[in-house]
């Protein structure tokens, strides 16, 4: 698997994880079920954990591949990148235009910030699951 | 998505050329291992700039490397 590919899988399972559980907190304060104040100490945790995680990750596959990290992406590389952002972004497009519709079921900015966010986090998700497909069978 | 209407024969072409690894050719060409498998199983059509420099190894024409057969897509 190459030094990209393995990005890509980084990418994808620490969105995932992390951001799975920022949601997931998110619908518990919208439930009722967890304080404003802890809530949204949680949120700022797991959106900590999330940058500290991708880094420690992206530099231990840095040092177990150093040449590979440092060589600029080829052809096949850049055309995925383009492709998955293609189609990352369509996502993300849709994601922008649902929260404009969601100016019309609440007046809550921070419910419309956090449709915004899921929106860049879907296509970020996309994003890197895309690369991976692409990866797998071929571009 | 992979399915590739050219054909190569870059497999046989590095077992000619003294069982030359892809890495080497990828080396020579400058792209990556990944990249030169994915060419040869047929996954990834490269640039004609690519399928130049990979026939300039070999020492071929370009249509000993690669050929088309839209039969296969």
């Amino acid at each position: 698997m190459s030094f990209r590919e393995k990005s890509a899988w980084i990418s994808f399972v620490t969105i995932l994880l992390v951001f799975g559980a920022y949601f997931w907190n998110v619908a518990r304060i919208v439930g009722g079920n967890v304080g404003g104040h802890a809530g949204f100490v949680i949120s700022i945790s797991l959106i900590g954990a999330f940058i500290l995680l991708e880094i420690v990750l992206h530099i231990t596959l840095m040092l177990q591949s150093p040449e590979e990290a440092q060589a600029p992406k080829d052809e096949r590389e850049r055309l995925i990148e383009l492709k998955a952002t293609n189609v990352a972004f369509q996502v993300l497009m849709v994601g922008a235009l649902a929260g404009v519709g969601m100016m019309h079921i609440t007046r809550s900015v921070w419910v419309m910030g956090q449709h915004v966010l899921l929106a860049v986090v879907v296509a970020g998700l996309v994003r890197s699951g895309v690369q991976i497909l692409y990866f797998r069978r071929g571009v | 998505m992979g399915d590739c209407a050219i054909e190569n024969q870059i497999r046989q072409l590095r077992f000619n050329h003294g069982e030359m690894t892809q890495q080497a050719l990828a080396d020579r060409i400058g792209v990556t291992r990944q990249t030169v498998n994915a060419i040869e199983l047929g996954k990834y059509s490269p640039s004609l700039e690519v399928a130049f420099r990979i026939a300039a190894v070999f020492g071929v024409p370009l249509d000993r490397v690669f050929h088309y057969s839209p039969a296969s897509r």
